[in-house]
């Protein structure tokens, strides 16, 4: 596995940090203004270039996490 | 990658959990969910409707995709391990074993909804005919 800077990884822990952290505003009884993430989804899922778009997110998603680099469990 | 998957959809289970809390963003009418035990039973033509909406964004879902990863390929990177081959096959088994649940927990969906209907409002008896 390549070695790379830690900042390289503590940018990407930052990042889906602040999606969490965005996502629990929008939870909480804070704020009426921020949209959650279901909220967006919804807006953009009005358009059906929007919809293939997520549709198109989603298969990328699970095709890395179960189609590439997937092999048998008992394979040796 | 797995462990990572369980982590996002646990994070949006208990989103969804908090939302639909009272006071939470469902109970402020932020929602507005089309599914209560007030609506009309789906009829074929529902289900016909339903079917196209879902086909068409699979369809077009998967080309966009498609379309981006044979770019990416030829104009970005020449990514090793089959890469055109296993975006087209592997995209196109997940497509087809979401399409039977997705059916599959619509239709029970919808099962319950009407069970449920039915229990709240039970169809009127006929009244008897007097002797």
């Amino acid at each position: 596995m390549a070695h790379h800077p830690l900042i390289g990884y503590l940018v990407w822990a930052l990042l889906f940090g602040a999606l969490f952290a965005w996502e629990g505003l929008a939870l909480s009884h804070l704020s009426n203004y921020v949209p959650t993430l279901s909220d967006t989804f919804r807006a953009i899922m009005r358009y059906p270039v929007g919809r293939w778009a997520l549709f198109a997110l989603w298969l990328w998603f699970g095709w890395h996490i179960f189609v590439r680099g997937w092999h048998f469990l008992l394979r040796a | 990658m797995v462990g990572g998957f369980v982590i996002i959809m646990v994070s949006l289970a208990v989103g969804l959990l908090l939302s639909r809390r009272p006071g939470g963003a469902a109970s402020r009418g932020r929602l507005d969910r089309a599914s209560g035990p007030d609506l009309a039973p789906v009829t074929a033509a529902g289900w016909r409707r339903l079917a196209r909406h879902v086909a068409g964004t699979m369809l077009g879902g998967y080309l966009l995709l498609m379309v981006v990863v044979v770019l990416y390929y030829y104009l970005v990177a020449r990514v090793g391990g089959a890469f055109i081959k296993s975006a087209f096959t592997g995209c196109a088994l997940l497509t087809g074993l979401a399409v039977p649940v997705f059916a599959l927990a619509s239709w029970l969906t919808e099962l319950r909804r009407a069970r449920t209907t039915h229990k709240a409002h039970p169809p009127a008896q006929q009244p008897r005919p007097s002797p």
